[in-house]
């Protein structure tokens, strides 16, 4: 734990600044050192925290819903409420369930795939969210892209899916070209950005936030032969940064279930485009 | 001060690292390839487990868990009934119980009835048989003594009359006369 805080942050002046600001904000997320190398891939401690994330994934659900019981606990009934609220208020809510039960496989593997990734940023020892690499928000972003995409043209047609998209009908002649050009352009471009700077931008700020609270309090305090007095900088930068941790486990798990969400409304959209 | 430089050397490689890297916000907004492919890789393992395993057991689940609350709510609807039957047939016998009861005082009280009235009739036919022979008696007693006191009294007269008259008279007409005078008494008194 000592060394990876050390790591985390470039040289800290601590007794000539009063908050151990890195140099360049990179260094917080990149993980260059290989761990190891298959074949040219390498294996990086973020790329071993993906897979982490999968294994728990597994583990919890295999875990969770392997025994079937009647009378299940508390673990049990903790994965069941939070599979059931995806299945029950994402699924059959927003969807319907017409159809919900359909993208429910896909929806569950975001949420939980996400809640696990987004809760690494404030899990001690790990404290780094994988969703705030970009590959992993905007893999999943071109994903939910694809499928409604593909579910808007699968279920309308070329003509009434996009046609009447980007030349809507209801609009009068004269604005229609601008409205359609702003369906077009907010559906098929914007939807996948947003969805996924939302989450990338959020764990980003949220590790930001923590990392330099906490390195700073634990640095400072740790100073506290150094710089006498000036140590109590650090119990300020540690009791806000405690305070910032419990706000980010909210972000971390309201970031997973706005990206399922929005990834449900936008299919539902698909299946029943505006008229 | 030997803390801290510890500290900067250990910070050192990264910051070798990081400057060898291209500096600038941009870097983090481009996906790195590994993890690119590590995140798919993950997310299609887990879609996976979850179209072909999560949710197929989901659903035996809750349908097994339906059957079983279904069951259950069924078992509990029969004792519920049985309850009922059991508590309306207890009503019944209590009920019964009282009509029996009730039925056995009121014959009881029947029985007692009947006997008192028997036995105060036989009681007042006693009494008045006693009375009867009281009376007949009384009657046949006062017959008794009238008839002597007539005879008695005829038997006087006539000898009373012998001595006044001096002679002796047929003796058969004189009690007949005796007689007649006493019936004109009794009927005229």
């Amino acid at each position: 734990m000592g060394d990876v805080t050390v790591l985390a942050v470039s040289a800290c002046d601590v007794e000539g600044e009063v908050i151990c600001a890195p140099t360049d904000i990179n260094e917080l997320f990149e993980f260059t050192t290989p761990l190891f190398s298959i074949g040219g891939f390498n294996f990086t401690r973020t790329v071993f925290l993906i897979f982490a994330a999968m294994a728990i994934v597994l583990g919890a659900l295999f875990v969770g819903l392997r025994r079937q019981q009647l009378v299940p606990s508390r673990f049990e009934i903790a994965i069941e409420s939070l599979v059931g609220f995806v299945r029950d208020d994402i699924a059959k809510g927003v969807i319907g369930t017409a159809h919900g039960m359909r993208y429910l496989p896909y929806l569950l593997s975001l949420f939980f795939f996400l809640l696990v990734g987004n809760v690494f940023k404030v899990t001690p020892l790990i404290n780094f969210p994988i969703s705030s690499r970009m590959a992993i928000p905007a893999f999943l972003a071109m994903v939910t892209w694809v499928i409604f995409v593909f579910v808007g043209f699968a279920k309308n047609g070329f003509k009434h899916y996009f046609i009447d998209t980007i030349w809507p009908k209801s609009v009068p002649l004269a604005l229609r070209w601008l409205v359609g050009l702003i369906e077009l352009v907010s559906i098929f471009v914007l939807r996948p950005i947003t969805l996924a700077v939302r989450l990338f931008a959020n764990m980003v700020a949220g590790h930001l936030m923590l990392t330099l609270l906490l390195v700073s309090g634990v640095l400072f305090l740790g100073g506290v032969g150094d710089i006498g007095i000036k140590a109590g900088i650090g119990i300020v930068w540690f009791v806000f940064g405690l305070a910032i941790w419990v706000f980010e486990l909210v972000v971390a798990i309201l970031q997973a279930y706005i990206f399922t969400l929005l990834s449900a409304v936008y299919i539902q959209t698909s299946l029943e485009p505006a008229h | 001060m030997n803390n801290l430089k510890r500290r900067y050397m250990a910070a050192a490689p990264l910051v070798i690292a990081a400057e060898e890297a291209e500096s600038g916000g941009l870097d983090l907004l481009l996906p790195e390839t590994s993890e690119l492919i590590a995140g798919i890789i993950a997310f299609a393992i887990i879609f996976f487990f979850i179209w072909r395993w999560v949710v197929p057991t989901l659903g035996e689940t809750l349908s097994k868990r339906q059957e079983a609350e279904r069951s259950k709510l069924e078992a509990a609807e029969n004792t519920k009934q049985e309850a009922e039957q059991m508590a309306s047939d207890y009503r019944e016998q209590i009920a019964g119980a009282k009509d029996e009861a009730t039925r056995i005082v009121e014959e009881a009280r029947q029985a007692a009835e009947t006997v008192r009235s028997e036995t105060i009739a036989r009681a007042q036919q006693e009494a008045e048989e006693i009375m009867t022979r009281a009376r007949q008696e009384a009657d046949a007693e006062t017959a008794r003594a009238l008839a002597e006191a007539r005879g008695t009294v005829a038997n006087l007269s006539i000898d009373l009359a012998e001595k006044v008259v001096g002679r002796s008279l047929d003796r058969e007409t004189q009690l007949a006369l005796v007689d007649d005078y006493l019936a004109e008494l009794e009927t005229g008194s």
